[in-house]
């Protein structure tokens, strides 16, 4: 017996059963595995009301099946506060078979032998980031940004469904259908994408020993625990998202017009169906991409969530109309306030003077909502070129047309005719910055004097964007796979590589008050914090492979963290729903 | 029953006398391989090709149109060895047992078990097994005997050399395949060929597995083939009590030397609606290796998982050696339905491609559980691309293609595995395959597998049963397909998705032959199989390669050859094996939905082919057996 072993066995001897469910994680030889994600789900979930087409009725109170999550120390030990007499539990650690076993009474501490992976297992086990980093695509760096910019904000692009052998002709019935659902990958790179895709795959799928191994899970895991509410169904896409100061969480289905209040200390969770004008059909103003879809309600199309630090009211971007929802979180009634101009309200904030700031991605503007007046003031972003100029100005045109019948523009590389003011925020000195992720710039606001400017951004892919407590803007170039800073003051750009290979950030949030930027890993199953003052990374696993991480939310007090598993269909994720995630540091 | 001789007729007989070779067995082999090593015809001289011979069953005359519009002529003839007198021997749609001289076709006898015709199912036989039976004496009655599962599910040993029932097997020669089960004829049958080895005779069974929510259990039955003496039974859903089937019937295949008998399943009952039976439903929609012996089952592999799309396993597995990097593995080909080839190892059910867990939307229907994933294996690729979208209407004017369009708009179509729901959906590929009872043909030692599949995409969904009466017709010749499923609230309707004009929405081919590297898990090659010129109103003179829905196999030979009819053109072809180009064919009186086979006696090389035409086509029948050879 060596001496850790034996060390091993001394501390479950003399260990007292102060925690109502302790684990303990061995490989086969009897050596701790640690760390090891065990993950708790309640064998009966609770009875729901789900009549609406599948989801709670508005106003009802439904409980959520709440799934717990721990990992083991270099011990291999963890225990958790709350019984899981009536749990399954899957215990899971890198390059070992998954584990499920039950608790046979409270306060009995479970044994978990895992079984080392075979080859074959490990490596289909990885997440679909580091398959997607040995993807060249014949060496044309560009064509690959091409490839994620358009086809990996919904779906993770190595993931086993997309390694699948397929022909050439199968891979470009794929875009056809993708470009159909909204997606915007150029017509001309069609075919040689299908051709590298199915190339590089198979090549992959031949020489696996190409593929590195991900990265290895660190055992400051064992300093937190993770919270998971599902809530919705697999047609459910739980994309953004709020953390309000009353405690609930307030998610929305973008797919199904509805708000999910969720309370964390308790499970409940209450659905607010979106009220949406009389006669608007399914798809908005947009039109319904997806009607061979068995079910689809997103005449609004909720998208982003922000509240007022005045009364709390929250507002609400609905992508597929020409509005501002507003919500009461008190009363529960919607305000939906008009807009005459102005196309895709997409990611929404709010600033100190009560105003609501939202992108207008189609249209390339930002819009402005003043509470008092009820009005709103459209700020427009300059075009790239007189072509981009000119769709812009048809925009209005081809709106009014019907949406089975409007022009669709060919989609070229540099998304000609869609700059996307995509994310945005108001930093501490109240001015509203903008990035916009076709045209690769940022747009700064000053409410001051309305005046406009525009930056270049280095790199590709500005996505969202976050202001620390300094004033600094945080930045994730999507396709670029790079944390970027951008120092207003200095007007200097700092990249910083992310802790995990040919991740595709999407969305971020700053921790200002401890001065952590947190990164979503959409590719590779993981939520990313960058401390600024260290500049050190933690990577943290998702409970659920395939969990795409999308938005990103920070509790003040407690430092908690919370993401959505956004995948889109949400069937092609670990379980097949969506859920709300919480990342909770556990005291010191 | 008479034969058509031919001129190079009297050169063959006059030839060498080398011994009959090859295709003792319905599949070829006993691992449905539907390979030959015969070279004579091949890539230079097919073009060649003639009628060798012409042999009718008489079942035509016999039985009238009316009944032989029920039937379907599936039968693949199986050559015996020398020493059980080298007959070629066959099934009728009626069971009736025929064997021929293989140089002429002329009759040498024949036996007809008068079957109970009674019930609805239609009539079909797709072959009799051989084997020689060391218990009994050289020489004596029975040492060689033939095996026949019949229409009414009575299984008989017969003489090889004479066609006469074995008195020491069963009740004078013959075992009822229902009197252990409970199960009743009529609605129950058997149409493929019982699978012997090793002393052990296994029968599956044909269930109509759609009209009632509980239907009659699945079960396997095994006897000694020298007594008839019953020896074990599976029951694949076991532990099933609230559904049914989950039966084998396709050909199954047998391991001998390791003792094992593949079982291809079928879908649990009934097929569109899984309330009342939650969960994956083990052992239906599998691969299961039986202990051959006592039945035991070693493995199972299920390939679809909660079955709601009635994707029975179709077709006969194929056992082969697979390869990577110069290590032979023991391996088993499942074709399905969904267009999928599965690569196991046949000792172990493991599969030899990773298996990704196919996401799948879940369903609907109130109650319903769908499984959130199914199997997939990462390759080959699928046979049939199972997604249909509006913008691929097809149609051979702009008017049907608007009207391909607007159907496909109205469809729940989420790809492979939507769930069936109240609103149409697109079933893609249908019931029919994908890859069905055919099977494919395994080029030797190459691991390429040549496999003809359906692809004509299907609607479907589900009604209320107190609302909707049956309205049963035939799906794949145009018409709406009602069902009420008896014991649950509902009513499945079907039919192929086509414009106006008749013509199937999805692009063709319609119905398309493949080429599958099974050790690279890549499609080598995909041509059309078939042409549409006789599907119209009216007949076209000249041949529109769009393919068709197609049912039956093909053999692939050493030649370069891989033979085919199985489409609804009359054709029966000759493709190359390296390129898919088509190098011969030959205009039969009825469509050949049959699995051709060849050998070589008296040292001319034959291809045969059963010709009479499938119930579900609607395209007329008859009762030929065609062969054919290089001149004399």
């Amino acid at each position: 017996m060596t001496i850790k072993r034996a060390a091993l066995t001394l501390l479950l001897l003399v260990t007292s059963y102060s925690h109502a469910a302790s684990f303990v994680v061995t490989d086969p030889t009897g050596e701790p595995v640690g760390p090891a994600m065990i993950t708790a789900s309640p064998l009966t979930v609770p009875e729901s009301d789900l009549s609406d087409n599948g989801y709670a009725p508005h106003g009802v109170t439904n409980r959520a099946a709440v799934t717990l999550t721990r990992f083991t120390d270099s011990a291999g030990r963890a225990s958790f506060a709350t019984s899981l007499e009536n749990h399954s539990i899957r215990v899971r650690a890198q390059g070992f078979v998954d584990a499920t076993v039950t608790v046979a009474a409270e306060d009995a501490e479970t044994a978990v032998t895992l079984q080392p992976m075979s080859r074959e297992q490990l490596i289909a086990s990885f997440p679909s980031n580091v398959w997607l980093s040995q993807l060249n695509f014949g060496g044309d760096a560009e064509l690959k940004k091409t490839f994620q910019l358009n086809c990996a904000f919904c779906h993770q692009q190595a993931s086993p469904f997309m390694r699948n052998e397929r022909t050439v002709a199968q891979w470009l019935s794929v875009f056809e259908r993708m470009n159909g659902y909204g997606a915007r990958l150029p017509n001309e790179d069609h075919q040689r994408i299908a051709e590298l895709l199915q190339t590089e795959l198979r090549e992959l799928r031949e020489n696996p020993q190409q593929v590195p191994e991900p990265r290895e899970w660190e055992p400051y895991l064992a300093d937190y625990r993770m919270t998971e509410w599902p809530i919705g169904d697999g047609f459910s896409q739980m994309h953004d998202f709020l953390l309000h100061p009353n405690g609930m969480v307030y998610v929305g289905d973008n797919l199904f017009d509805r708000i999910y209040e969720v309370n964390p200390a308790t499970g409940d969770y209450t659905v607010y169906k979106v009220p949406h004008r009389e006669g608007d059909s399914v798809g908005g103003i947009l039109g319904n991409r997806f009607t061979v879809f068995p079910k689809m309600d997103n005449t609004m199309g909720v998208h982003s969530f922000a509240y007022s630090r005045r009364d709390g009211n929250i507002f609400i971007t609905p992508s597929m109309q020409q509005a501002l929802l507003e919500f009461n979180p008190e009363t529960k009634a919607f305000t939906i306030h008009e807009m005459d101009a102005g196309f895709y309200p997409h990611t929404i904030r709010t600033d100190d003077q009560d105003r609501v700031w939202f992108t207008l991605a189609l249209s390339s503007q930002v819009a402005r909502f003043d509470r008092d007046s009820g009005e709103f003031t459209l700020y427009d972003l300059p075009a790239r070129n007189i072509r981009e100029w000119l769709v812009l100005k048809s925009l209005p045109l081809i709106f009014w047309m019907d949406p089975e019948r409007r022009p669709q523009p060919a989609p070229d590389r540099e998304g000609t005719g869609l700059p996307m003011p995509y994310g945005i925020d108001v930093a501490p000195d109240g001015r509203v910055w903008v990035a916009r992720l076709y045209a690769n710039d940022l747009a700064v606001i000053d409410p001051a004097t309305d005046e406009v400017t525009m930056i270049d951004f280095p790199f590709a892919g500005p996505r969202r964007l976050r202001a620390d407590a300094e004033g600094n803007l945080w930045i994730v170039a999507f396709q670029d796979s790079l944390l970027v800073k951008y120092d207003p003051a200095t007007a200097i750009f700092t990249d910083y590589p992310l802790p995990v290979i040919n991740e595709i950030p999407y969305a971020l949030n700053v921790d200002r008050e401890r001065g952590v930027v947190w990164v979503n890993g959409n590719q590779s199953d993981t939520v990313m914090s960058f401390d600024i003052a260290s500049e050190a990374w933690r990577v943290f696993p998702m409970p659920r492979q395939r969990f795409f991480t999308r938005d990103i939310e920070v509790a003040e007090d407690s430092g908690a963290v919370y993401t959505s598993n956004s995948h889109f269909p949400t069937w092609q994720t670990e379980g097949g729903v969506p859920t709300l995630l919480r990342i909770t540091p556990l005291a010191e | 029953m008479a034969a058509t001789r031919l001129p190079g007729l009297l050169l063959a007989l006059c030839a060498s006398s080398v011994a009959a070779s090859d295709w003792p067995v319905y599949g070829g082999d006993a691992g449905g391989r539907h390979y030959s090593a015969l070279d004579q015809i091949n890539r230079d001289n097919v073009a060649q090709l003639e009628v060798a011979w012409v042999f009718r069953s008489g079942d035509s005359a016999s039985f009238g149109d009316e009944a032989m519009a029920q039937t379907s002529t599936q039968s693949t003839p199986i050559l015996l060895p020398e020493a059980a007198g080298a007959s070629l021997v066959y099934c009728t749609p009626f069971n009736r047992v025929i064997a021929l001289d293989p140089g002429s076709g002329e009759q040498r006898w024949d036996f007809d078990p008068q079957i109970n015709r009674g019930g609805d199912r239609p009539f079909r036989c797709r072959g009799v097994s051989y084997a020689e039976d060391p218990a009994v004496t050289a020489g004596a009655h029975c040492r060689h005997r033939l095996f026949l599962a019949t229409h009414d599910r009575q299984l008989w040993a017969l003489d090889a050399g004479d066609g006469k029932p074995c008195a020491g097997f069963g009740d004078k020669g013959r075992v009822a395949l229902y009197g252990s089960s409970g199960q009743p004829p009529g609605e129950v049958s058997n149409a493929s060929a019982p699978v012997v080895a090793n002393g052990v005779v296994v029968t599956g069974s044909t269930v109509i597995d759609f009209t009632r929510a509980t239907t009659p259990r699945g079960v396997v039955q095994a006897f000694a083939s020298h007594s008839g003496a019953p020896l074990w039974q599976f029951d694949p859903l076991a532990g099933h009590p609230d559904s049914g089937s989950a039966n084998v019937w396709a050909p199954m295949s047998v391991d001998a030397a390791h003792g094992l008998v593949y079982l291809p399943t079928s879908a649990p009952s009934p097929d569109y609606y899984g309330v009342a039976r939650p969960g994956d439903n083990l052992y239906a929609n599998s691969v299961v290796a039986l202990d051959l012996a006592s039945g035991a089952r070693r493995w199972h592999f299920q390939h679809v998982r909660h079955d709601l799309w009635d994707y029975d396993t179709p077709a006969q597995p194929i056992l082969f050696d697979w390869q990577r990097d110069g290590v032979r593995v023991p391996a088993l080909a499942q074709l399905t339905k969904q267009g999928f080839v599965f690569v196991l190892n046949r000792l172990t059910g493991e599969s030899l491609w990773e298996i990704t867990g196919q996401p799948v939307p879940p369903s609907q229907i109130p109650g319903e559980v769908t499984a959130l994933t199914q199997p997939k294996p990462i390759a080959p690729p699928p046979l049939v691309d199972g997604f249909l979208m509006p913008n691929d209407a097809w149609g051979l004017t702009p008017v049907d293609r608007a009207h391909c369009r607007r159907q496909l708009e109205a469809l729940h179509n989420l790809g492979l595995f939507t769930p069936i729901s109240e609103t149409l959906t697109l079933m893609y590929p249908g019931s029919l395959g994908g890859a069905n009872w055919g099977g494919g043909a395994l080029l030797a030692d190459r691991g390429v597998l040549l496999v003809n599949v359906n692809n004509v995409a299907f609607t479907g969904r589900l009604l209320p049963a107190a609302e909707n009466a049956a309205e049963r017709e035939l799906p794949a010749a145009g018409k709406r397909f009602r069902v009420t499923m008896a014991g649950t609230p509902w009513a499945v309707e079907m039919e192929s998705l086509q414009s106006f004009l008749g013509l199937p929405c999805n692009p063709p081919p319609w119905g398309k032959l493949l080429a599958v590297d099974l050790y690279g898990g890549r499609i080598l090659w995909e041509t059309a199989l078939g042409s549409v010129h006789e599907m119209g109103p009216v007949k076209a003179p000249f041949h529109i390669e769009w393919g068709t829905p197609n049912l039956g196999g093909g053999v692939a030979t050493a030649g370069g050859l891989f033979f085919i009819g199985a489409t609804m053109d009359r054709q029966f072809r000759a493709f190359d094996t390296d390129s898919g180009a088509t190098l011969w064919r030959h205009t039969l009186p009825v469509d050949a939905t049959a699995t051709p086979m060849t050998y070589s006696y008296r040292g001319r090389q034959y291809l045969v082919i059963n010709a009479g035409g499938h119930h579900m086509f609607n395209r007329g029948s008859g009762d030929y057996l065609y062969a054919f050879g290089l001149p004399q």
